[in-house]
Order: C-alpha cells, then sequence, then structure tokens
C-alpha cells in the first residue's frame, strides 16, 4: 500500500500483522523470510477435513462378524430342519439353476447354428459392438479417491 | 437431518415389504398365510434355500474382504462415486458374457470351444462373487457407515471393512427374502457389482488397455 504503512510493518510486524492482506509485497517478503527461516506452515485442523474411508476400516468387530454368522446359519438351519431339506438339498437346488443356465446356452447356440447365414453375420456384429462398447467403457480412468 | 433419513430407510424397507407381500399374495388370499399346506412348504423350502445361500454369502463376503479388504473398499468407493457408469458397465458386461458364452459354445466342435468356455464361466463368477460383496460394503457404508469422526470414535461395533459387509449382507439378503422384489434387486445388485469388479479391476488401480505411445527422441 504505502510507504509509511509498509515502514510500520517492518518497524514492528506482529501489532501490524493485518497490513499484508492488502500488501503484496510485504506478504511476498513475509513469505520469503518464512521460507528462509524454515518456519513452520499454519497448522491443518485436522477434524475439520471429512472422513476419510479408510479411517478405522482396519477395526475388526470379530464379536459382530461371527454373531452375524452364527444368526444367518442357525436361522439357515433352522428353516431347512422345519422343511425336512439337507444342506445337500440346497447345493442340489443351486446346482439346478446352473443346469437351467446350461439348458439355455444350448438352445441359444442350436438356434444360432439352424439360423441364416444373414442372421448369423448380425449375431457376429452384435457380438463385436457389444465387446466394443465393453472396451470403451473399460477404458474410463476410475474416480474414487483415494482409498 | 441424518437420523431422519436412517429412520426414513428401515420404514422404506418395511413398507415396500409389505406392500409387495400384499401385490404378490394370490387374490382373494389371507394376508396371514398361503390357501394350502403345499404353498406353504414351497414357500418355506424356497426360504430356506435362500437363507442357507445368503450363510454362505455371508461366509465368503467375510473371507474375501480379511483377505483383500483394501481392494473392496477401494470398489465400494467407485460404486458410489460413479454408480451411473458401474451400472452401465455391469450391463453391458453381462451382455458381453451371455453373448461370449453362446459364441464360445458355438465353438465346441472345434475343441477350443471348452476351455475358453469354462475359462469365461470361472472369469464371470469370480467376478460376481467380488462384486457383489463390494455392493455388500457399499450397501453397509451407506447404511451404517460414520459420517464424522467423533461417530466413528464413539463406535466399538459398526466400524471397519469387516462391519459393513456384514451390515451389507443383512440389509440385502432382507431385502432377498421379499417375493418378486427381492430377486430384483438382488439382480441390479448384480449388475452393480460386476460392473464396479470391472471398472476397478478388482479393487486394483491399474488400467485394463495399455495406452499407446511413441518414443520421444
Amino acid at each position: 500500500m504505502t510507504d509509511s504503512a509498509c515502514q510500520r510493518y517492518l518497524e514492528d510486524p506482529e501489532p501490524n500483522a493485518a497490513h499484508l492482506e492488502t500488501c503484496a509485497t510485504c506478504r511476498a517478503e513475509a513469505a520469503g523470510l518464512a521460507e528462509k527461516a524454515g518456519a513452520e506452515p499454519a497448522p491443518i485442523d485436522l477434524d475439520a477435513l471429512p472422513l476419510a474411508p479408510w479411517e478405522g476400516s482396519s477395526h475388526r468387530p470379530w464379536g459382530l462378524v461371527l454373531g452375524g454368522a452364527v444368526v444367518v446359519i442357525a436361522i439357515a438351519l433352522a428353516l431347512c430342519d422345519a422343511t425336512g431339506m439337507s444342506p445337500l438339498h440346497v447345493a442340489e437346488s443351486s446346482l439346478a439353476s446352473m443346469e437351467g443356465i446350461r439348458s439355455l446356452l444350448t438352445r441359444a447356440t442350436a438356434s444360432l447354428r439352424a439360423a441364416s447365414l444373414g442372421m448369423q453375420i448380425a449375431f457376429g456384429v452384435l457380438f463385436l459392438v457389444v465387446n466394443a462398447l465393453l472396451i470403451v467403457l473399460l477404458r474410463r480412468a476410475p474416480r474414487g479417491i483415494d482409498a | 437431518m441424518r437420523r431422519m433419513l436412517r429412520l426414513f430407510l428401515p420404514l422404506t424397507i418395511a413398507a415396500a415389504s409389505l406392500v409387495t407381500a400384499m401385490v404378490a399374495a394370490p387374490p382373494g388370499a389371507n394376508v396371514r398365510g398361503p390357501l394350502t399346506v403345499g404353498d406353504a412348504t414351497a414357500m418355506l423350502q424356497k426360504t430356506a434355500v435362500i437363507a442357507a445361500l445368503l450363510a454362505v454369502w455371508m461366509l465368503a463376503a467375510v473371507a474375501l474382504t480379511l483377505l483383500s479388504g483394501r481392494e473392496i473398499r477401494y470398489s465400494s468407493l467407485e460404486m458410489r462415486a460413479s454408480a451411473l457408469h458401474c451400472f452401465a458397465l455391469g450391463l453391458v458386461a453381462v451382455t458381453s458374457f451371455a453373448l461370449t458364452a453362446i459364441v464360445f459354445s458355438y465353438l465346441i466342435p472345434y475343441h477350443v470351444g471348452v476351455p475358453l468356455l469354462f475359462a469365461l464361466g470361472v472369469f464371470a463368477i469370480l467376478t460376481k462373487i467380488y462384486g457383489t460383496v463390494a455392493v455388500f460394503h457399499a450397501v453397509g457404508t451407506l447404511v451404517a457407515g460414520s459420517r464424522t469422526r467423533e461417530q466413528l470414535a464413539r463406535r466399538h461395533w459398526l466400524r471397519g471393512d469387516l462391519a459393513m459387509v456384514v451390515v451389507g449382507v443383512a440389509v440385502l439378503g432382507a431385502l432377498r427374502l421379499i417375493p418378486i422384489v427381492g430377486p430384483i434387486i438382488w439382480g441390479f445388485a448384480s449388475v452393480f457389482g460386476i460392473g464396479t469388479a470391472l471398472a476397478t479391476k478388482f479393487g486394483r488401480r491399474e488400467p485394463w488397455f495399455l495406452a499407446w505411445r511413441t518414443v520421444e527422441s
């Protein structure tokens, strides 16, 4: 600002600290002096920053985990017992759904073989388009912040 | 406001369950139960199968989180940061898996189809398992995650990746038991999961494809 204000600041910096807000020259000079002196930067209030995703993430509440697992397993066993099913039946029913997918795939392949050449070419084009779109989407970089 | 939102979520789930049960019930049926003993047995058997599968999911989720919690957390974060991209990628990936499976199945008579189909199946199953666990983490964090540092410090149970995954399994498992709506929600979760698993390359920060750069002289 004015020379007299700068002079007052230089003579007694602490009471005239507000001068730095208005004078770029003195601000730059003060920053340079602070850098030379190795002064610490202004402290950061960590509590004011948002919670990072990794904070507290390594905590392992075994009571909750074991309790949750035991409750879910107990419900499953009780229901299986009530309906007279064994865990083998559950595995069989899961495999049955896989069998459904397999038969669907077999039928789709048979339909493709039986289709006309034009339809087969159209399927090939669709296959290429979908996979090209997949590659385009995979090329995008993730947005998530540091985990 | 957040407390209201937290109250709102369970109330919404309860209301949705009630409405779905009423809609799914056969016409003229009593809300208290199905019409015949056979219907009740079939419904109970279906519930038993779902509960048993949920128990398997719980064990798998805990094991995977213990093995690679950081990767699961990163994928969960990505899902919440760009949900639409993960969903679009999941839809395209599921379509691609189906079409590729048909093409590989077409190639079975030429002997090359079987190993390719096997590799695709393994990859698809691994993607689904990893992605679903990431969805569990994301749902758990949305429902029960700490918002402030003070809240985090006060908690002894509901903190950490394992707790978030367990809460997510519980919430999505409860939703899975709702007739009609449950499988739809689970299907959406699978699509989200597959999308986020592929978008983050299973939680690793590596690109899927190397960028082409010419050598500078």
